[in-house]
């Protein structure tokens, strides 16, 4: 590779890191300031992501289909959140600009966009509208902003999170601008073009260092009226890797639902685990992997369908699948366990990890987010200086790993007091089905949802009253060969 | 400047060497000793190396607290944390260690599982929830050292206070620390490390430190001064009782040396710049003083503690090139260490920066220890990467961790000199001030012992913070002097303003300046305050009598280090013998 753009694409790189960092430091939602639920990319003209500084995998195959949904669309700065065009789920608000060479994306977990539970994370939605306000792609103007924040139920904190993307997508513009000067803008441009051609060519190697061949697997997601299957079947042949989705249930009545950007951002995931696992996000990276789903199947589902639970939940399942038609895994815990809990008053939403399935020379770590996020858990001291809430606790769930030559990791469990009357909602999966173990290992166990007690089903909408304890007991991660 | 009678004495103990520093009367005198197994005879030796004599006054630099963290050999640890959070220091964040290494491991919590106990009782943000009950404190079996973190305990430490002392009584051979004695601020994970790692190296720290003194003293030096991660020192005793407090003791040490060598060439603005061997340390000086943060990760482990802002890289001269399957160059984060050493050692090791800049002519046939370099062998294992690309490469990692800690902190690099030291940092430093705008390059006559002249000069220094956590309106009279921790009330992360009247304007504009926009409307949160109680170290009065000129392109040799001029660049030495280079 020519040294030169070498040198300019880490720059690039440097300015993709420097607005995520902008963007988690001045944020205002939990989910983005301590949690880091957030993303910024760089793309070129042509609508390519050149440069992405990711802080959770959900949004890496996810972030193209935004700017390609703006690109032809009149003016400078854009917002969108519709899952259908462009988006994953309604919180996830996105908004790109133009820089003085290709575009500056930014994407960001906002704690509540309105709908009909606090923090916009309902249990039994069945339509998008159900779940918050959906912002098409449009321009972003100061209407557009104050229409958006006032649809919400803390308009002032929406307000703050939509500022520091801004003070984000500034900073992008006068980056690439000043890059520009300093080095022309056509050979930034050629930087670009390799650092897309980069990607390729090593993820390309690698793929061609797998065994060709073509297997299936599948598994399921404990929807509300019962299991629903994803079924992946994977070919790679040569330096390509094919993944099909043929087989998987039609779309969920409720919102188990994945629009196809979310499906790819899963199938993304593991070909970067198994493939290379080191290199800078770039888009040329997923050249080589086509994604395929039948349409109005429940990894490729049809508008209005609801998709709250999709992004996060049926992700983790199609990550699932997809490794086990790749070969036997070990499965982790398979769920993100959101926690929602809110009023007219605060609103406040925490994944909590789990148990992450043996590799087949290691140990699964205990107490991680295992798939598709790897956000941070909220301090006990911030949460409870900040909401009507107690932490009664937090500690690792010993026990709940599957045994093998390699373990599992232990899952966790959370009790949270509510010191007020609030709305529940929990989203979580593995409640009935364990995290299988591989080759010889034994499954993880369960997770399970517990109000004063009493056990919950994995997807729960509910009231809960001042004093009510709410406990999150996480699924163990599956063994890896017998036992020695 | 004043004049100094009394002779002053610095060692710092690195990895591979223990240099010494001796300031007497004017005179510098400097020496370098291979590191023993045995710190403290490394310092004697040092010391004794430079002359003992009449030294009124000895600071030191050690690393032993930081290997003692890596290579894992502090005390035996118990950890007492509320019932129900006794994981906490396995639980850290939950995050995973790598997005897409599933099974990539975390560093092993300093603390066992078996050794995490929970004592009853419990504090909230606005008092006591549950009445602390010393009857379920476990006993701490053979443990040699317990770490106590309580929920809230950065705002009331009733509870651990009650609860250490319980346990000092019941075992009063064990090392308790609680975590208010050590970082009172919220937030309980980082918290908790900071006060696990103070607990387990101290028995380790204070065996050192003992014989230190004890070796020193027989020496006939005064009891030393010891350098803090905050860029001061502080006595043996002080450092005994919080070794976490000098887990960077001695890259502190560096960056001291390198503003005093920019504030004596007239330079107010630095950007320290110590490339070494295996990585790269770099820090902002802003008036000629280090930057600090109020946390940073030691091998894993978030500390609590303030630390000179240094951001380090995993590159330096020793570090191993290759091209990777995308054809591009990569430079690091492995090494050839010391041995093999690079290929042209002629040791059979592997290709490296230093290969490169000796096949660009950069290096002299011969290092000043007496070993000829090989070119031969750095071109066989160079084989056809471009020598000017490989450092044009480690030069781009550089760069962007100059940016790191200027451009992105809102300095404008074009406002500060750039102080090169370490083996490498000379040899690359122009090239990157060419890059950055930065008109002057100083390269210190002791750029290769730059720790131990900062231990000459350093100050003593006492760190104090105040946890509050609460709106600024309600915050009452604050010290006149010292730094406040403030944040739009729902923000979580802290930007640090110095304390001065009108606080609230003051961060207003800060935020502005970091993020682009400020909020004059929205209420501000006070979450800590920081003071320093500082002790001014000595005045310090250099002689140098070889004084030269240097018109680029130029290969100098220096002590310990080499500096490349490039064409374009000139300079002359200044009276304390610190090159200062020009475009």
């Amino acid at each position: 590779m020519n040294v030169e753009l070498q040198v300019v694409g880490s720059a690039l790189r440097a300015i993709a890191d420097e607005m995520n960092a902008v963007l988690v430091r001045s944020a205002f939602s939990a989910n983005i300031k301590e949690r880091r639920d957030c993303s910024t990319a760089l793309f070129d003209e042509a609508g390519r992501m050149i440069a992405q500084a990711e802080s959770i995998p959900v949004h890496l195959g996810a972030m193209p289909d935004a700017v390609a949904a703006c690109l032809g669309l009149a003016g400078d700065l854009w917002i969108l959140n519709d899952p259908y065009t462009g988006g994953t789920h309604l919180p996830d608000v996105t908004i790109v600009s133009r820089t003085a060479l290709g575009y500056a994306v930014s994407r960001a977990h906002h704690a509540d966009v309105g709908g009909i539970e606090p923090a916009s994370l309902p249990a039994f939605s069945r339509t998008l509208a159900e779940e918050g306000v959906i912002l098409e792609p449009q321009v972003l103007s100061d209407t557009v902003a104050e229409r958006f924040v006032n649809a919400t139920r803390q308009p002032d904190e929406r307000r703050g999170d939509l500022r520091a993307q801004l003070a984000a997508h500034r900073l992008a513009e006068r980056r690439v601008a000043e890059l520009c000067e300093r080095r022309g803008r056509e050979r930034v441009a050629a930087a670009m073009d390799e650092l897309y051609a980069y990607s390729e060519r090593m993820v390309r190697a690698a793929i061609a260092r797998l065994p060709d061949g073509r297997r299936s697997a599948e598994d399921v997601v404990e929807a509300v009226d019962g299991d629903l299957t994803v079924r992946a079947t994977v070919e790679v042949a040569g330096e390509e890797i094919r993944i099909d989705f043929t087989g998987t249930s039609a779309q969920d009545a409720y919102n188990l639902n994945c629009p196809l950007a979310v499906t790819k951002s899963a199938c993304y995931f593991v070909v970067r685990c198994l493939t290379e696992p080191d290199l800078p996000a770039s888009g040329g990276a997923f050249a080589p992997v086509t994604v395929t789903a039948p349409a109005g199947c429940l990894v490729n589902a049809r508008p209005p369908a609801a998709v709250v639970a999709g992004n996060t939940e049926t992700s983790s399942r199609i990550v699932d699948t997809v490794f086990a038609a790749f070969g036997a895994v070990a499965q982790g815990q398979g769920t993100m366990n959101n926690v929602a809990l809110g009023s007219d008053a605060f609103t406040y939403y925490e994944t909590i990890g789990g148990g992450q399935g043996a590799c087949a020379d290691a140990d699964g770590p205990s107490g991680v987010h295992v798939a598709m996020s790897n956000t941070l858990i909220t301090p006990v001291e911030a949460l409870e200086l900040q909401y009507p809430l107690r932490v009664e606790r937090w500690a690792l769930r010993r026990g709940s790993a599957g045994g093998g030559a390699r373990r599992g990791g232990d899952g966790v469990v959370r009790e949270l007091r509510v010191l007020e009357d609030c709305r529940l909602s929990v989203l979580a999966e593995r409640r009935a089905h364990a995290p299988r173990g591989a080759a010889g290992g034994a499954d993880g166990a369960p997770g399970r949802t517990l109000v004063n007690g009493e056990e919950q089903p994995a997807k729960v909408t509910r009231a809960l009253r001042a004093g009510d304890l709410l406990r999150i007991e996480t699924p163990g991660g599956g063994g890896f060969g017998p036992p020695a | 400047m004043q004049s100094t009678r009394v002779a002053i004495l610095g060692v710092d103990v690195g990895g591979t060497f223990t240099d010494a520093v001796l300031l007497d009367g004017g005179s510098v005198r400097t020496a370098k000793v291979p590191t023993a197994a045995r710190q403290e005879d490394s310092v004697v030796a040092a010391a004794r190396a430079v002359g003992v004599e009449a030294v009124e006054r000895f600071a030191h630099g050690t690393t032993v607290a930081t290997n003692a963290l890596l290579e894992r050999c502090g005390a035996r640890t118990a950890y007492v944390g509320n019932a129900g959070f006794e994981h906490l220091l396995h639980l850290r964040r939950q995050t995973r260690a790598h997005l897409y290494r599933l099974c990539e491991p975390h560093p092993e919590p300093l603390v066992p599982l078996e050794r995490c106990h929970g004592v009853r009782g419990r504090l909230g943000p606005d008092g006591e929830l549950e009445p602390l009950d010393l009857a379920t404190l476990p006993d701490l079996g053979d443990a040699e050292a317990a770490a106590v973190c309580l929920l809230h305990a950065y705002r009331d430490a009733s509870h651990e206070r009650a609860v250490a002392a319980e346990l000092r009584r019941r075992h009063p051979g064990v090392h308790v620390v609680a975590s208010h004695e050590v970082a009172p601020e919220f937030r309980e994970y980082e918290r908790a490390s900071t006060t696990a790692a103070d607990a387990y190296l101290a028995p380790v720290a204070a065996r050192y430190l003992r014989a230190l003194a004890a070796a020193t003293g027989e020496a006939g030096l005064p009891e030393p001064l010891v350098m803090l991660s905050s860029g001061g020192v502080a006595t043996v005793e002080e450092a005994a009782a919080h070794p976490a407090a000098i887990l960077v003791s001695g890259p502190a040490g560096g960056v001291v040396g390198a503003g005093l060598v920019a504030r004596r060439a007239g330079f107010e603005n630095a950007i320290a710049f110590d490339m070494g061997g295996t990585s790269t340390d770099v820090c902002l000086l802003p008036g000629g003083r280090a930057a600090r943060v109020a946390e940073r990760e030691v091998g894993g482990f978030p500390i609590r503690l303030p630390t000179v802002d240094i951001h380090t890289v995993g590159a330096g001269g020793g570090s191993l090139v290759r091209r990777d399957a995308g054809g591009a160059i990569r430079v690091g984060p492995e090494s050839a260490g010391a041995h093999p050493g690079p290929a042209c050692y002629g040791r059979g090791g592997g290709p490296t920066v230093t290969d490169a800049n000796l096949l660009l002519g950069r290096l002299p046939a011969e290092l000043p220890g007496g070993l000829v370099l090989d070119r031969d062998a750095a071109a066989a294992a160079l084989a056809g990467i471009d020598s000017e690309a490989v450092v044009e490469v480690v030069n781009a990692e550089m760069l962007r961790a100059l940016r790191v800690v200027s451009v992105e902190q809102g300095h404008d690099p074009r406002d500060f000199a750039l102080v090169a030291f370490g083996g490498a940092g000379p040899l690359h430093a122009c090239a990157l001030a060419e890059e950055l705008g930065i008109e002057a390059v100083l390269v210190p006559n002791a750029a290769g012992v730059l720790s131990a002249l900062g231990l000459v000069a350093s100050d003593e220094r006492r760190d104090r913070v105040v946890s509050h956590v609460r709106p600024l309106a309600e915050a009452g009279e604050l010290p006149r002097e010292g730094e406040a921790d403030l944040r739009y009330r729902g923000q979580s992360f802290e930007l640090t303003v110095p304390l001065q009247d009108d606080l609230a304007a003051a961060f207003h504009r800060a935020h502005e300046e970091r993020y682009g926009y400020a909020e004059p409307g929205r209420e501000i949160e006070l979450v800590a305050v920081r003071t320093a109680e500082v002790v001014p170290g000595p005045a310090l009065e250099l002689q140098v009598t070889d004084c030269y000129k240097v018109e680029g392109p130029r290969l100098l040799e220096l002590p310990g280090s080499t500096c490349w001029a490039p064409a374009g660049w000139s300079g002359e030495t200044n009276a304390d013998g610190t090159l200062v280079l020009r475009r």
